[in-house]
């Protein structure tokens, strides 16, 4: 379990965090959103233990991190937005020197870079210098090195920005599979909807506060459903709202409305049947795709 | 092998197979030059040669090393990443210092075998030899320390703080001359007096050596410490303060007045020091109000800016000198010595430096406060005394004032000012 309690983090003459509170559980990927200068990397390096915040606490499996960081070192994985490589040695050189330094014996650091190679494919650059290396392979090369450790959490600031989708796509892959052997990750970024493929939670940071905290892949009990009639049918909402066991989200024109159901799919297809006993013009009646930037949008709109 | 993981790296950058073997044959090349000058043997001018470039070597190159194996890390922006390693500080301090300079030392001790090689008299080689290293490492030390400070202070280029090591080098190198011919006769049978105690000038350089290699090496391990987050109290620059103010004290002539003066110089220079070397950051000092607010003692005192440590020692030392009779009271019939108003202006000095600090270029504090010095300690009171108006001449430089109350009085009116400024620029800033 991983808490962040009222952190303050304050630059000369600007509030970055705002008594930002949270909780995140074990093995979860959680999108850190929001929009530029919302805090998002100073937020990472407080918990990375980098930055001394003003005031709160953060506590990663029991350690408080402004009182042990060095502990905290240990059990955490962290990739900075620049990679922080060292372009004058090999990729096996680096990640060798951030093996070593993090603890593993000489002898086991042939088997580790092996492994975190073997993961993120780049087996075959053991050799070369990261300044001969594409955008791509260096980001790979960087995330190689905060998670060559095994660490319990991993930080990612902004990890799949300059990526082509291929190689996002691997990303995404290659945090689900770190998800798997039990990592949490906290992973902020701009592109929502490259995060919605693996992230189970998402954070939303504005001007320094935690605006929402939000499940994204729970099981749920009701979901939305999108109703779109070939020509508007005036007070649609009267007429929807009289309808038992359905809840109106919102109506635009009175052709679309959003609904939302239970995910029972006889309760589904009695309300289908009522629709068209009302001798409504239904030429759409579906689960309403809501992706992560949907929420995102939605939470920014609804606390501005 | 479980190499310190630092040391190695730094060794995967500096042991090139090019620089192995060019190393030598550069230093080849020369010892056969000098060879032939001494009539095809290894004589005086090998020998000079040989502690010529150990020097240049070991305090320069090491030096520019030393400074580059810190500064490097924060302008390539991978100081976060070693900032993150389980590595400890004094793991990472000792990888740092004895790794980038592996080839300097490489070279060095091959300058010191044709040394040996050259001369005639081996007893004193081993003093030599001893000084040589010890001044090399203090250097060498003093620079990565010097490193430390200035990634602290967000400073990405070494330029300027290798120019600190050249100094270094100057001061060092005469020394180490000076010693090398010595021990081609014999060492003078010199004492010095300390504390009324009486020491051989010998022993007392070489445990003075191992005293300033000490205190570098606590200092670096302090700095490494707060650099990777660990939290402490700052300790270290109380008991560097107090060895220092010990130290010089015992040179002085014996009496308590010049203690008490030794301890004034002392800390009066460790808190102009103290200021200009660490962050002067708008936060720290709110988070410093905001746990001692809390009442958390601890926290609160690892925020302590070191230079109000130094500034506090200064205090009793002020007062004592103030309470005392001595003819150090007057310097001339115009300049007196008020230690009161001396620490007041030390105050305001500060205080200067720091609204620049908190401004929006704080890479010109230094610059700023100096030109207002110029304006405060010369100009203005220059002036005002050309022009006969010594009153006006003391309200700028309160030393001039013909009483110890108009000098305190005149020290007040602009530690007030300068402090109410400060207030409002840190409020703006925090």
């Amino acid at each position: 379990m991983i808490t962040v309690d009222k952190l303050i983090f304050e630059y000369p003459g600007l509030r970055a965090l705002d008594n930002v509170s949270f909780q995140m559980n074990q093995g979860s990927i959680t999108a850190l959103v929001g929009p530029n200068g919302a805090g998002k990397t100073t937020l990472l390096r407080c918990m990375a233990a980098l930055d001394r915040p003003v005031g709160g606490t953060i506590t990663i499996e029991d350690i408080d991190v402004l009182e042990q960081p060095r502990e905290c070192h240990r059990i955490i994985g962290y990739l900075s937005d620049f990679f922080g490589l060292y372009q004058r040695l090999t990729v096996r050189q680096c990640l060798h020197f951030v093996a070593r330094a993090q603890g593993i014996t000489d002898s086991d650091c042939p088997a580790a870079i092996t492994e975190v190679c073997r993961r993120l494919h780049i087996e075959d650059r053991l050799e070369m210098r990261p300044d001969e290396l594409s955008r791509g392979l260096r980001q790979r090369v960087a995330i190689a090195q905060a998670i060559i450790h095994k660490p319990s959490l991993v930080l990612l600031d902004e990890p799949a920005s300059g990526l082509d989708p291929e190689a996002r796509h691997e990303l995404a892959e290659l945090f689900l599979d770190l998800q798997r052997q039990g990592m949490t990750l906290l992973v902020s970024s701009h592109i929502l909807a490259e995060l919605e493929a693996y992230c189970t939670d998402m954070l939303v940071l504005r001007k320094g506060c935690l605006v929402e905290q939000v499940a994204v892949k729970t099981p749920q009990h009701h979901k939305p459903f999108k109703l779109l009639l070939a020509q508007a049918v005036p007070n649609l909402a009267d007429i929807l709202t009289q309808l038992p066991d359905i809840e109106l989200l919102k109506t635009e024109h009175d052709r679309l409305a959003l609904i939302r159901l239970t995910t029972d799919t006889q309760h589904q297809h009695a309300v289908l049947k009522a629709l068209l006993a009302l001798n409504l013009p239904v030429c759409e009646f579906a689960p309403a795709a809501s992706n992560l930037q949907d929420a995102y949008l939605q939470t920014i709109r609804q606390r501005p | 092998m479980n190499l310190n993981p630092e040391f190695q790296r730094q060794l995967y950058l500096e042991c090139s197979q090019a620089r192995l073997i060019g190393i030598p044959a550069v230093l080849g090349i020369i010892f056969t030059f000098s060879y032939f000058i001494d009539g095809y043997r290894l004589g005086n001018a090998t020998a000079k040669a040989a502690l010529i470039l150990f020097m240049l070597i070991t305090l320069l190159w090491g030096a520019r090393q030393a400074v580059d194996s810190i500064v490097e890390e924060y302008r390539d922006r991978t100081w976060d990443i070693q900032r993150l390693s389980a590595l400890g500080p004094w793991e990472m301090a000792w990888g740092k210092l004895f790794g980038s300079t592996v080839m300097v030392w490489y070279a060095g001790l091959l300058c010191l075998f044709a040394y040996g090689l050259a001369i005639d008299d081996y007893a004193a080689l081993p003093l030599l030899i001893f000084y040589s290293i010890c001044a090399a490492l203090l250097v060498q030390s003093g620079s990565l320390l010097l490193g430390l400070l200035a990634v602290r202070r967000g400073q990405t280029k070494s330029g300027s703080i290798f120019l600190l090591a050249v100094i270094g080098f100057l001061s060092i190198a005469p020394w180490l001359s000076d010693v090398s011919n010595l021990t081609s006769y014999a060492l003078p049978d010199s004492t010095t007096h300390w504390y009324e105690m009486r020491f051989s000038s010998g022993d007392f350089h070489q445990i003075s050596l191992l005293l300033a290699l000490f205190w570098c090496a606590v200092g670096n391990y302090r700095l490494m410490s707060l650099e990777l987050g660990l939290r402490a109290t700052p300790w270290v620059w109380l008991g560097f303060s107090v060895f220092l103010m010990i130290y010089v004290g015992g040179f002085m002539p014996g009496s308590a007045y010049a203690f008490w003066l030794a301890a004034f110089a002392v800390c009066g220079t460790l808190t102009y020091v103290g200021v200009l070397v660490e962050s002067n950051d708008a936060m720290r000092i709110k988070r410093l109000l905001t746990y001692f607010a809390e009442r958390n003692w601890r926290r609160g005192s690892e925020e302590l800016p070191i230079w109000w440590l130094s500034f506090l020692l200064l205090l009793p030392a002020a007062l004592v000198l103030s309470l005392s009779e001595h003819p150090l009271r007057e310097f001339s019939l115009r300049f007196h010595f008020y230690p009161l108003a001396m620490v007041l202006i030390l105050l305001r000095d500060c205080g200067i430096y720091i609204y620049f600090c908190y401004g929006k270029n704080p890479q010109r504090a230094l610059s700023m406060t100096l030109l207002f010095a110029v304006l405060l300690y010369g100009i203005l009171p220059g002036i005002f005394n050309t022009l006969g108006q010594n009153g006006l001449a003391a309200l700028f430089f309160p030393l001039w004032a013909d009483s110890a109350g108009g000098a305190l009085l005149c020290a007040l009116l602009q530690t007030g000012w300068v402090s109410s400024l400060l207030y409002r620029r840190w409020k703006a800033n925090s």
